[in-house]
């Protein structure tokens, strides 16, 4: 006979005004089974707790339930407890009779809420008789980090990572690190200059003997689980010896071959062999192979034949490398929304208007026009300017319906980057809303419009053409009773939204983690986990996850970091032993639960005899992986698999014990 | 017909590519077809097939059946509406595509209950599946044998199952259940249903499990209501409509008409049909982070 005791909490009042708990313990009494009970004000108490587990050792209990409040309130506390009373913690269990049963019963008779209160205990009694003692597992974590994605979020993780004393390996998919910030101009609201601020964190990383740069690479494949994943990535030919380069210059001022730049979103030329922008890191360039004239038809060749290492090398592959770690981060970024979804802004047809990316390159020191403004069409510094907010945002005809955030800020700040630079420009700014949360964000626009006289006229454009060398931009201005406006320009700059990229859904698969309708990272919870995903291990950081500027990408690369050292601090990592288990004797590996699993945790296993032969298959739950969810067990026919800790047999007894 | 049928088989055992060829014959009367199992080449007179031959074989391919596995690699006569659950067993892992020979015959619908065969197959005595039937000219084979068939089935699929499921469906939910309760009382638990469906082949089924016991096994009202709705949903979205279970079913439970409402309702819900594409795991119970409902997200 299992001896077990019953501690029936009155949460001051909280449970007692509706429930008699004292009958409850006195019944619970007569059950077969239970050696103690006992009704107490505040079990969570100090005292209270002190007297649970004196109850265990002086009563000798095998098992205890504690009906309460709400488990994930104190399930913790007392499996504490109870482990330091000498018990197995999985032998505690708690009983809710508070959010499930006194608060929502309003009955002062105490009648209802105290048989409901029984009926709970009893069936958690029934449970608790058949649970087993578990045992938490552990497993090993390599101590090394994956950050994927080199902007600013992902440089930030990997530095605080490597500052921890842990190795990451920083992924980053173009020829240099530095993400969509290495493009910007200033920065709002400080107006500090972009690359001043982020080269010195590009070079502190490169040159940090923690952290391995791989750039040029892309994450091919995810495999295993938290503390052990196995990452492997395809390092892109760049046909130029990274040991031996030393980023003299040399080949790219020779290559007699020009492209659209990448970087500069096609408002100037590169080379075919090139680095995308002159503080690149690594500061090694790499060769646009399809545009190349020596790798497609073996012409040309000066690029090798002026370098004085002797590091090109045109034979060079895409080379498959693996890496072993225990924590991934990623941090993937942003696009912009393609250029042909405004159609009705003249974009790709009027060589004037432009993304507010592409401005920030024209207001740039270091793009294409040395920081001048100019046209991209004749190069003719602009009188006027007008900005449209909200291209693409908030606007749920081109498929965005939320609001990309930054844009607010930098358009007020384009507005006082063209007037600092051309004093006689006007700029008018197309609005809905002004979004300008954040510290110092607000006094920012205002000191656009009140210092640097930019218009802001509320209301949408319905159209923009061409007229005698000049932009016409139609539109409304709601605050003067919805006049139709018309505004002559020089050139037109789009706000456009932010998105995710590319392919984020099917990398997303890759990892094994969610994401939303906008394909953007889902976090574990939006409020309390917010850095964390769904797959234990994997962390994210930066707008991956949705819009957000700067400062808040770099305290999420930090947040992040601080959740992979977290991991790191220790050899093992302990798991909850709540996983499920497959009887091998009754498995028909159908594969119902390796295809439902969430988790990707349940693996196809042959079993062979001792010549090798396969005699059967199996399904296998890999614990770290397992979350504990227990669809694998309502999928499987045979009731082959069991959670440990809720077997059927426990939720059997439980329902049959109402 | 049959003898191109005898001869493919005397050549597969011949050359040893199979062990056995899994097909019909007659009783010793000729009354009836059953199933025969030919392992070597001078026995392949006894396999034929002819409008008697209704039984969906595949069932014999499952893991129950582990006596017939030992015979070697096997060869199945199979019309298309029983390669349709071959391809189910295949996605499901049962079955490996390459470690099966599959003999299709081409089909012009065969007899519903072979006790109803006076001679001549008339539209009376065809199941409902053989005049909705897309797979006479069955779709997965190594061989292929018989003419093939012009047959085209109606765009709006008919015949009595599909008309009671639409006066079904048109109940109240309690008469739904009264219905249904008058139907599920008359069952005895053979579990004839389970042993002939070749997709219930579980080694040990639900209904043998006592910790906890799912099923009652008495024949009480309550025990046989478990079990029939225990094997539907065992079924959804795999079930390919063979009609085997209710054919077996000593009691004339109409099994066909909750199959059928399984398999429009996936169609609706999933825009899946089982039994097609044997590389397609069946989606009721497939993780896909594009499915159409967000909380699974």
């Amino acid at each position: 006979m299992p001896r077990i005791g019953v501690f029936v909490c009155q949460c001051g009042n909280n449970i007692e005004s509706t429930v008699d708990t004292q009958k409850v313990a006195d019944e619970l009494k007569e059950m077969p089974g239970v050696a103690y009970t006992c009704s107490y004000k505040f079990m969570c108490s100090s005292p209270g707790q002190e007297m649970f587990k004196n109850a265990i050792k002086d009563n000798d209990l095998d098992g205890v339930i504690v009906s309460a409040c709400s488990p994930h309130m104190h399930e913790k506390t007392f499996r504490k407890a109870s482990e330091a009373a000498g018990l197995n913690p999985y032998k505690c269990e708690v009983a809710n009779i508070r959010e499930q049963c006194s608060w929502v019963h309003h009955d002062e008779t105490k009648k209802v809420g105290t048989v409901k209160s029984l009926d709970l205990t009893r069936m958690m009694l029934e449970r608790l008789k058949r649970n087993k003692p578990l045992k938490a597992t552990s497993i090993p974590v390599t101590k090394k980090a994956l950050v994927i994605g080199g902007g600013i979020s992902g440089i930030q993780a990997a530095l605080d990572i490597a500052d921890g004393g842990v190795e990451v390996v920083l992924v980053e998919r173009e020829p240099s690190i530095g993400g969509n910030m290495a493009r910007l101009s200033e920065t709002f609201p400080t107006m500090d200059c972009s690359q001043c601020i982020l080269t010195p964190k590009m070079v502190e990383a490169d040159l940090h003997e923690n952290i391995k740069i791989l750039t040029y690479a892309e994450v091919e494949k995810v495999d295993g689980y938290i503390g052990n994943f196995t990452i492997t990535i395809n390092k892109k030919a760049k046909y130029v010896d990274e040991s031996t380069c030393t980023g003299c210059g040399e080949c790219w001022e020779k290559c007699p071959f020009k492209a659209d730049s990448e970087f500069e979103l096609g408002l100037n030329k590169r080379k075919v062999i090139y680095t995308p922008f002159p503080q690149s890191v690594p500061n090694i360039p790499v060769i646009d192979a399809p545009k190349c004239p020596k790798i497609q038809k073996d012409k040309c060749g000066l690029c090798a034949k002026v370098c004085g290492p002797g590091s090109i090398d045109f034979t060079q592959k895409d080379e498959i490398v693996t890496e072993h770690v225990g924590a991934i981060i990623v941090a993937t970024g942003f696009e912009l929304m393609p250029n042909e979804h405004f159609g009705e802004y003249g974009y790709g047809k009027i060589k004037d208007v432009v993304s507010g990316l592409q401005f920030e390159r024209l207001a740039s020191s270091s793009g294409p026009t040395g920081g001048k403004i100019e046209r991209p069409s004749d190069g003719k510094t602009p009188e006027s300017i007008v900005f449209i907010q909200c291209a693409g945002s908030r606007d749920e005809a081109k498929g965005v319906s939320y609001c990309s955030k930054i844009c607010c800020m930098y358009t007020a700040k384009h507005t006082m980057l063209y007037k600092h630079k051309v004093h006689e420009g006007k700029s008018y700014v197309f609005y809905m809303d002004i979004r300008a949360g954040g510290k110092r964000y607000e006094e920012f626009v205002r000191k656009a419009i009140e210092d640097d006289g930019a218009m802001y006229l509320r209301g949408r454009v319905s159209r923009v053409y061409e007229k005698n060398g000049k932009i016409m931009v139609q539109g409304v201005d709601t605050l003067s009773n919805g006049q139709q406006v018309e505004i002559e320009a020089d050139m037109v700059v789009l706000a456009t939204a932010l998105i995710s990229r590319k392919g984020a859904d099917s990398f997303a698969q890759k990892l094994g983690i969610g994401y939303d309708k906008d394909k953007f990272y889902s976090e574990y919870h939006p409020k309390l986990k917010p850095v964390e995903t769904v797959t234990a291990g994997i962390y994210l950081s930066g707008t991956c996850v949705g819009p957000m500027d700067i400062p808040e990408s770099v305290s999420m690369g930090s947040a992040a970091a601080s959740k992979a050292l977290g991991l790191f601090s220790s050899d093992k990592m302990a798991r909850e032993p709540i996983t499920a288990d497959v009887n091998k004797t009754t498995c028909n590996a159908c594969w119902d639960c390796v295809t439902a699993c969430p988790y990707t945790a349940i693996a196809k296993t042959e079993v062979k005899d001792r010549e090798g032969n396969i005699v059967q298959m199996l399904a296998e739950v890999n614990v770290g992986l397992c979350q504990g969810c227990g669809v694998c067990v309502a999928a499987c026919r045979s009731k082959s698999i069991d959670l440990a800790g809720y077997t059927d047999e426990q939720v059997y007894a439980a329902i049959n014990a109402f | 017909m049959e003898n191109t049928l005898r001869e493919k088989a005397k050549e597969l055992l011949s050359s040893g590519e199979v062990g056995v060829v899994i097909g019909y014959g007659w009783n010793r009367k000729k009354t009836r077809t059953t199933p025969v199992f030919i392992t070597t080449p001078e026995e392949t007179d006894k396999l034929i097939f002819n409008e008697l031959c209704v039984n969906n074989l595949s069932v014999y391919l499952t893991r129950k059946y582990r006596d017939i596995k030992k015979l070697g690699r096997p060869a199945i006569v199979a019309k298309g509406c029983d390669i349709k659950n071959i391809a189910v067993l295949i996605s499901e892992g049962q079955l490996k595509r390459e470690d099966l020979h599959i003999i299709g015959m081409t089909c012009e619908g065969v007899v519903y209950k072979q006790e109803l065969w006076q001679g001549s197959l008339k539209p009376e005595i065809m199941p409902v599946k053989c005049h909705n039937c897309d797979v006479r000219n069955p779709h997965i084979t190594d061989t292929v044998i018989g003419e093939k068939s012009d047959f085209v089935p109606p765009e709006e699929p008919t015949g009595m199952v599909f008309d009671k499921i639409k006066a079904i469906d048109a109940m109240e939910p309690s008469e739904k259940w009264a219905f249904w309760m008058e139907q599920f009382k008359r069952c005895v638990k053979c579990y004839a249903c389970r042993q002939f469906c070749s997709l219930c082949y579980c080694e040990k089924c639900i209904a043998e499990k006592n910790t906890p016991q799912w099923i009652e096994t008495s024949a009480h009202e309550r025990g046989n209501l478990s079990w029939n709705l225990i094997r539907a949903q065992h079924l959804a979205g795999r079930c390919t409509f063979c009609g085997e279970c209710e054919r077996a079913c000593p009691v004339n439970i109409p099994l066909n008409l909750i199959n059928q409402k399984l398999v429009l309702t996936v169609k609706d819900s999933f825009g899946y049909r089982s039994g097609y594409d044997p590389e397609e795991h069946p989606p009721m119970i497939v993780f896909d982070p594009e499915d159409k409902e967000d909380f699974i997200k």
